[in-house]
């Protein structure tokens, strides 16, 4: 017992959760760093034409300037990390399969946990700029086609895992699942580029037309909501592994 | 003297395991008639859905998403009956204590599934333009068999993955459309608007080709996944 532990203790999982709650306070304060500097720094961004001049807001304009773009320095990084839980999630898929260690189950889990929260968010603010850009509540454009399936995906996950009782089947089901979920996510990635609609703008090109005042409070809060999903899911998976370590010591003093 | 032991050849070991699946639907047409039904009476439902619209109203243009929904309902029933019967008499452990590669049984699986579906199909879409198509459609209407075979080679295949995993789950009958609508669902879209095109006319060529492409790659992805995961499932 004392060595098992010995050796929990030396493994990188114990040095990551050492410094799981630094790296979550480091993520909160750079996206909301990366927020402020989007209100700040970031010029507001010219909406649809208006033809000739018009009175928006008791102002004389020739052209309206989208407030609500500022959601967009929210609702992109929170995306591509939503993007990145789901292959973590794949990945520790595919290492159980491989090796069939009930731990990277777990991994598996928590880390389509993260990623249930993180579509949730996005989904959300996705529907605030529909209803303020677009000004429709939904509409089946293929980008949002895609995301929403892939929110029903994920919801999928967790509705089979409560559906199976045995734990080894569970754990390989699931596995499986998370490893076909994944496909969609490269779907949905492209198909900006597959299939153009005009409403979602393609980010990721090398004449992507964001100057850099605009790059830098995305980048900011792109890579603080990255440090804040690896600290919640550091602090989550020791959470779920103190919980199996109770279990284990509850049966241990049933018998 | 050696004795000679001959292993049948994975070829064989397919043409055995859908023979099986074959022989039992031709004894008790159990499948076939459940789902013919089913989709009859989707038809009938789509008829009072759809009896209030003026006659003016165009359903071409709503037919090739009709079309589909008929098929991915009539299918959810299909591929939940294909593996409970599996289950009944433990026919499926006995599969497994045979010593075969167990993706051949997937390939046998979704063959089969594949192979009911079209039948259901064969009877499905002239039902539904005799019922509901008053205006003819486009001249390029007989493209929509590319379409509809693509199609069905990816609901058999992502279907068989799937009603595998659902089987051994509590309500499963639920769980299979939980988990299939959504991964079956950019395969649906693409084939909806190739079928959409092809009978309604229009820019045939590139929306046809595109979507086309676009089922196709999907099919071989998924195919190819559940084809390397089926091992896991069936095992499990």
């Amino acid at each position: 017992m004392t060595q098992q532990m010995k050796r929990a203790r030396e493994s990188a999982g114990a040095r990551c959760d050492r410094y799981a709650p630094l790296i979550l306070g480091i993520g909160a304060i750079l996206s909301t760093l990366g927020f402020i500097l989007a209100f700040t720094l970031a010029a507001p961004v010219n909406g649809a034409a208006v033809d000739g001049t018009e009175l928006i807001g008791d102002q004389m304009v020739s052209n309206q300037l989208l407030f609500s773009q500022k959601i967009f320095y929210f609702h992109m990084p929170v995306a591509i990390t939503s993007f990145v839980a789901i292959g973590v999630a794949a990945f520790y898929g595919i290492r159980f399969l491989m090796t069939h260690r009930a731990c990277y189950d777990m991994r598996g889990r928590v880390a389509s946990e993260i990623a249930l929260v993180f579509v949730i968010m996005v989904m959300c603010s996705g529907e605030m700029w529909e209803r303020f850009e677009w000004g429709v509540w939904w509409t089946w454009e293929p980008r949002l086609t895609t995301y929403f399936i892939l929110m029903l995906l994920v919801f999928g996950y967790f509705i089979l895992r409560a559906a199976v009782d045995d734990p080894e089947r569970r754990a390989t089901y699931a596995s499986v699942f998370s490893i076909v979920t994944f496909v969609d996510v490269p779907i949905c990635f492209m198909i900006t580029r597959l299939v153009p609609s005009g409403v979602h703008p393609t980010i990721f090109r090398s004449d992507s037309g964001l100057s850099p005042d605009m790059l830098i409070p995305l980048l900011l809060a792109m890579f603080g909501m990255f440090c804040i999903a690896f600290g919640v899911y550091r602090l989550r998976l020791r959470c779920a592994q103190l919980d199996v370590r109770l279990e284990a010591l509850k049966e241990r003093l049933d018998d | 003297m050696a004795i000679e032991i001959q292993t049948p050849s994975t070829w064989q070991q397919y043409r055995t395991l859908l023979g099986k699946d074959l022989r039992r639907e031709f004894r008790t047409r159990e499948m076939l008639t459940s789902m013919g039904m089913y989709a009859l009476l989707v038809l009938v439902v789509y008829g009072a859905a759809l009896s209030q619209t003026s006659h003016s109203f165009d359903i071409l243009q709503m037919s090739g998403g009709l079309l589909w929904a008929v098929i991915i309902f009539t299918s959810l029933l299909g591929l939940n009956r294909s593996f409970a019967h599996e289950k009944e008499n433990g026919c499926l452990d006995g599969l497994l204590l045979v010593p075969l590669d167990r993706s051949v049984i997937f390939l046998a699986k979704a063959t089969s599934n594949f192979l009911f579906m079209i039948v259901v199909e064969l009877i499905t879409v002239p039902l539904f333009a005799f019922f509901f198509l008053s205006t003819s459609p486009a001249d390029t209407w007989p493209l929509i068999i590319t379409p509809l075979l693509i199609g069905t080679v990816g609901i058999a295949g992502i279907g068989t993955l799937l009603s595998t995993i659902t089987v051994n789950t509590r309500g499963k009958d639920v769980l299979l459309a939980v988990l299939f609508i959504p991964l079956i669902f950019p395969l649906l879209y693409a084939c909806v608007s190739a079928t959409t095109v092809a009978l309604v006319g229009g820019d045939v060529e590139a929306i046809y080709m595109n979507a086309l492409l676009l089922a196709g790659g999907y099919d071989v992805v998924m195919l190819l996944l559940s084809w390397v995961l089926y091992d896991f499932v069936v095992s499990a």
